[in-house]
């Protein structure tokens, strides 16, 4: 419970930070008590990572002061904040792969005994945090052989082990399936109750909603506003976020046509997923859903030509499905937007009008083929700058200065520059902020009313449930149930998934080391 | 003031032909005889040689690859040459020579693509295998080639430049106008990203190595019609400056872009560099000097302009270099 008669541990006043040009933070006020779980939201380039690094000691603020306790402090290094027991966890991880569980936990704070690491200790200590972590790994196992939201754990352990009174977490749950997600924020709710103050920055809101004690608002440098969780509704808090009130998030009622893509008993890559059957028509969206590993993944990938279809059949528009590459799958009308852009769908060092166009090059003057029509592209270019409201600012520019939202938007672009009429969405809005967000789905709305037939896999429920017509949920790489129409929601997904509940009971217990005190 | 600032953006718009123009004119006042026709015909066709597989080796590192078998390309594609010149004539050698070098190529392509081995190490081992067959199908000695002066003329003249230019406005073209070149880069900048959008990246890949391997043919036919000696030791090292002339250009290594005239200008500076310090009798120990702090610098320079202010960086990119580092 947060307490109103101590100060906060940690506060920032009339905090600034100018970089050449732009002002990253602008007189901003922020706290956080005790035992409170304190969430900071905002779109890219609200301010929040310019904060989270000067708590980090990794930026110095242009004007403003740090207080601890009530005292003022100032970082100058990333050293400093560590002494005042402020810890950051990093979005990327700051884990050392080749090193154990152990190491990583106490690294540059190894228990010694003469000259020599005592790992008796250090593995026994490593034990005890992980214990009350939940996290069943051995200290000796190399971080490297861990899933993500193991390692993001082993991150949390170690904040943990330096008795760490202020925890900062920049967007833990990125890469974090839903399962992962709720065991981290009930671990996220015992920290609290062991009275550390932990800092929750995040792009869900759900989470935030789910997890926090209070809210600030953060919009192009600025603090917008702060209060309890009670007191305030998702709502409020996206349209503190983007200044403006946002296209209401309903799905529309649609009226799919006929079948366009088919699939028999499919089995891809010898048993990977199988015994997949289903129909998709046009103007209509179809979701796979599962957890991390469930097949969804592999399956899109199959009908791409990126793995292989070992028995079954697919057709599209009665025809057999042609996919051993994915240049016969766009060939026959199948786009694809993977799941991570930068990856496998950019190309950074490419201008924006050679990424929109390289899927549809092929289609162009067939007269002489092999040779290319930069003026065509470009007007290509400008035509989808307008439809899909993509923000840059010529067509010669590179790619990889755009922000995500509109990177994303490129990539939409180029599966229908390639006029595809199936087109397979993994994670549409992943990495993408609450403006770009809604933009894509009223595009992924209006794509689908003009008959193109969209197969969703994404692990955001909320956009499962904004976007799919129907679903499909998968369990260890066979589909397990069909939902439709009002049937299609957050916890029938999960439960199917899962094979449990998915509502949360905050267990709200201290965790049981003794926390610095 | 003003001119200072043209100067500068002279040297923004092109670093490796202001420094071209800059170098030059220092030799040209040093040296009496660095302007001279004959001097500056030298100069081109050394240029020339390194410029030719310089081009190739610009496409490889768009790729995303590069190739370290060139220097031996050019030997095995020279040796052969020299060796069939009395039995079938000046052109079909050649167009064998050039073969040659193409299928030594296609073979790296095909390991890099099929066997998935890095170009590093497929074409280093590829630098050894062919400099060992070179020498021995020469069994180690020297070709010969006497009164054939038909051969010599690949050498002689302004035929080394104009071959380079050729190939240069060719290469050119086929990057910026072309499908193939588009994929070229769409492949270098990212291979995950290309097979997705349809490209058949083996295939490109395969093509980009033949034809890096053709370009090292090509040079190393130049350099045996200089001598009308094959040798197998013929073009040692030649990779090292292959490369170098195309990272001096601007072309970054790390793929997904290439400037052609850039490795032009870089052949240029890096002989013109050579044959001015030859013309001040400094020792060629010290040429090797120049040459790598001239490199260093280059790139130096380049990683420089990318984190200058007026570059979009990150804040977060910029926090966790801090972070590592």
């Amino acid at each position: 419970m947060p307490e109103s008669s101590v100060p906060p541990v940690l506060e920032v006043r009339n905090l600034s930070r100018r970089f050449p040009g732009v002002v990253a933070l602008d007189d901003v006020n922020f706290d956080v008590v005790r035992g409170e779980v304190h969430a900071l939201v905002g779109e890219n380039g609200a301010g929040k990572s310019t904060l989270i690094n000067i708590l980090a000691g990794v930026l110095q603020p242009s004007e403003g002061r740090i207080l601890i306790d009530g005292a003022p402090v100032v970082f100058s290094d990333p050293l400093g904040p560590q002494r005042c027991g402020i810890s950051v966890i990093f979005q990327e991880l700051s884990l050392l792969p080749h090193l154990s569980v152990a190491e990583n936990v106490f690294v540059t704070r190894e228990p010694r005994r003469g000259p020599f690491i005592d790992w008796e200790t250090m593995y026994r200590n490593t034990a005890e945090i992980l214990h009350t972590l939940n996290l069943d790994v051995e200290p000796s196992t190399p971080v490297s052989k861990l899933s993500i939201s193991q390692q993001q754990l082993v991150e949390i352990a170690r904040a943990f082990s330096t008795k760490a009174r202020v925890i900062i977490m920049d967007e833990p749950t990125a890469a974090l399936n839903e399962r992962e997600v709720i065991r981290l924020l009930e671990i996220v709710r015992s920290l609290a109750s062991s009275r550390v103050a932990v800092i929750y920055v995040s792009h869900r809101l759900t989470e935030v909603f789910s997890v926090a004690d209070r809210v600030t608002v953060f919009r192009d440098g600025r603090h917008i506003s702060t209060s309890p969780r009670n007191g305030i509704t998702e709502q409020q808090v996206i349209a503190a976020m983007v200044g403006r009130k946002l296209a209401h998030l309903q799905r529309p009622v649609r009226t799919p046509g006929e079948v366009i893509l088919e699939a028999r008993e499919l089995t891809i890559d010898n048993g990977l997923v199988r015994n997949v059957s289903f129909s998709l028509r046009r103007g209509e969206v179809l979701a796979l859903a599962g957890l991390m590993g469930s097949g969804c993944s592999e399956l899109m990938e199959g009908l791409f030509g990126l793995r292989k279809i070992t028995s079954g059949t697919a057709t599209l528009d009665g025809k057999p499905l042609q996919a051993n590459h994915p240049r016969a799958a766009i060939r026959t009308g199948i786009g694809f937007v993977p799941e991570d852009r930068k990856t496998s769908g950019l190309f950074p060092d490419l201008a924006v009008t050679e990424n929109l166009t390289i899927g549809a090059l092929p289609r162009w003057l067939k007269s002489i083929p092999a040779f290319l029509d930069p003026a065509r592209e470009r007007l290509m270019t400008l035509e989808y700058k307008r439809q899909l409201n993509i923000r840059f600012s010529r067509p010669e520019q590179r790619v990889s200065g755009l922000s995500g939202g509109n990177q994303q938007k490129v990539i939409l672009a180029r599966a229908l520059a390639e006029n595809c009429r199936v087109l397979l969405l993994e994670e549409p809005t992943r990495g993408v902020d609450v403006g770009a967000k809604a933009e894509i789905y009223t595009l992924i709305d209006q794509l689908v009313e003009k008959g193109i037939a969209i197969l969703l896999q994404t692990s955001e429920l909320p956009e499962l449930i904004r976007l799919a017509d129907r679903c499909i949920v998968f369990v260890a790489g066979e589909p397990r149930a069909e939902l439709s129409g009002n049937d299609v929601t957050q916890e029938e997904v999960m439960e199917v998934a899962t094979g449990l509940s998915h509502r949360v009971s905050f267990r709200d217990q201290a965790l049981e080391v003794s926390n610095g005190e | 003031m003003e001119s200072k600032r043209s100067w500068f953006a002279w040297f923004r718009f092109s670093p490796v032909g202001a420094t071209l123009l800059v170098v030059g004119a220092v030799f040209a006042v040093l040296t009496p005889t660095f302007l001279t026709w004959n001097n500056l015909l030298n100069v081109c066709t050394s240029a020339s040689v390194v410029a030719i597989v310089g081009l190739g080796m610009t496409l490889a590192i768009a790729s995303g690859n590069f190739d370290l078998s060139v220097g031996s390309t050019a030997a095995f594609a020279g040796c052969i040459t020299m060796s069939v010149v009395p039995q079938i004539g000046v052109m079909p050698a050649i167009a064998l020579g050039i073969a040659t070098g193409a299928l030594v190529g296609w073979v790296n392509g095909l390991i890099v693509t099929e066997l998935r081995v890095p170009a590093f190490i497929a074409t280093l081992g590829m630098l050894t295998i062919v400099r060992g067959a070179a020498l021995i199908y020469t069994r180690g000695r020297d070709i010969y080639l006497f009164g054939k002066t038909d051969y010599k003329i690949l050498s002689t003249g302004i035929t080394p430049a104009l071959l380079a230019l050729a190939i240069a406005v060719f290469f050119g073209l086929l990057l910026k106008q072309t499908r193939f070149g588009r994929h070229i880069l769409a492949t270098g900048s990212n291979l995950a990203s290309a097979r997705r959008v349809g490209v058949r990246t083996s295939y490109v890949l395969w093509s980009v190595f033949a034809i890096v391997g053709a370009t090292a043919a090509l040079s190393g036919l130049i350099l045996s019609a200089q001598v009308l000696t094959g040798n197998g030791r013929l073009a040692t090292g030649l990779e090292l400056s292959a490369i170098a002339v195309v990272v001096l250009g601007g072309t970054p290594l790390t793929g997904g872009q290439a400037s052609i005239p850039g490795t032009l200008f870089g052949s240029l500076l890096l002989a013109v560099i050579n044959n001015g310090l030859n013309l001040l009798n400094v020792s060629v120990f010290y040429q090797n000097v120049t040459l790598g702090l001239l490199l260093l610098g280059a790139l130096t320079l380049a990683s420089g302009w990318t984190s200058r202010p007026g570059h979009v960086v990150t804040k977060d990119s910029k926090v966790r270099n801090k972070q590592t580092g």
